[in-house]
């Protein structure tokens, strides 16, 4: 079975299927992962902004970033839940959507930031910002604001008219 | 409006400017109710150890203006893309009146609420303000999956 079919399988479970064709059930699931972006993905800019020395300076970086570790984490969690909900229930499109695919690589990059920078987030320091803090805020700033963009040109991505762009520039033999 | 084509808008004739114009909307709205929604958990007793509402609305204060105002400006350029559409959607209409009543709730009950000792009252207005910000984003995207919106 190709990667393609699948996908395809995938996509017509009775589960996607159902998640798919709900009039109210498709929707909801995406207003709450974009719920989950707005206050989550609020939480992470403040803690880069804090990272970089931008915002809320007066109070501890360990402060900012434990107080808010528990609901971020949650909210990751939620956000993933439905991105995998809307993600499967088109599966067969978006796994040839390019920026689907540079929005999951871009999610593992925000993995690997975790892992990079694990010593800034576990014992930040009280005092002004280092400069692998302020490196880590501005990364997490970027990458999130990766995810954020591609997630929103997965759907002005047009796979039928860019597979015929393809083969017009390299028709097959 | 009369002499306006809105083939001419340039969110109309370049794809990626709407899309861009889209990503700077989500961006300043986890900017703008993130902000918020960190007052708002204070206010629920769930926020930052050690700092009160009142401290964290002073430390959020620009930042949720400054994406109220990116917010709000890229909503206006997304609205006239199709105006009349916008217009005329009941939906859209309800996630103004939802947006409208939230920035409404910010500067009126929620200061109010942080201007004494917490109780079930300032938490109510925390939950009131969280359940406004969310329903504002339903409206908007239960919008786009209503007859005559996207």
């Amino acid at each position: 079975m190709s990667v393609g079919d699948w996908c395809l399988a995938v996509r017509h479970t009775e589960f996607f299927t159902s998640v798919r064709e709900s009039a109210i059930l498709y929707p909801t699931v995406l207003a709450l992962h974009l719920t989950c972006i707005a206050i989550f993905g609020g939480m992470i800019l403040a803690t880069d902004l804090r990272l970089l020395g931008l915002a809320f300076t007066k109070t501890p970086l360990a402060t900012v970033i434990g107080s808010m570790r528990q609901w971020k984490q949650a909210g990751f969690v939620v956000m993933v839940a439905c991105g995998v909900l809307l993600a499967g229930s088109k599966l067969d499109q978006y796994y040839v959507n390019p920026y689907f695919v540079a929005k999951l690589l871009l999610l593992c990059a925000v993995g690997a930031h975790g892992i990079l920078f694990r010593a800034v987030y576990r014992s930040p320091k009280q005092a002004d910002p280092s400069l692998r803090a302020k490196a880590a805020g501005s990364l997490s700033l970027l990458l999130w604001l990766g995810v954020l963009a591609c997630g929103r040109w997965i759907a002005y991505w047009d796979a039928p008219d860019a597979i015929a762009r393809l083969f017009d520039q390299f028709p097959p033999l | 409006m009369a002499g306006y084509d809105i083939a001419t808008n340039p969110l109309n004739r370049h794809e990626n400017l709407f899309a861009l114009t889209e990503v700077v909307h989500i961006a300043s709205l986890a900017l703008s109710a993130g902000m918020i929604a960190l007052v708002d958990f204070s206010l629920l007793g769930v926020g930052w150890r050690g700092e009160s509402a009142a401290k964290l609305e002073r430390s959020t204060r620009l930042w949720t203006i400054a994406g109220l105002t990116a917010m709000v400006t890229s909503g206006l350029a997304l609205f006239s893309t199709d105006p009349a559409r916008y217009f005329y959607s009941p939906t859209f209409r309800v996630k103004m009146a939802l947006l409208l009543a939230a920035i409404l709730w910010n500067y009126t009950a929620h200061r109010l609420a942080m201007r004494g000792q917490p109780t079930q009252l300032t938490a109510a207005a925390g939950a009131i303000s969280l359940a406004l910000w969310a329903s504002t984003i339903f409206g908007g995207l239960f919008f786009a999956f209503t007859p005559g919106g996207y």
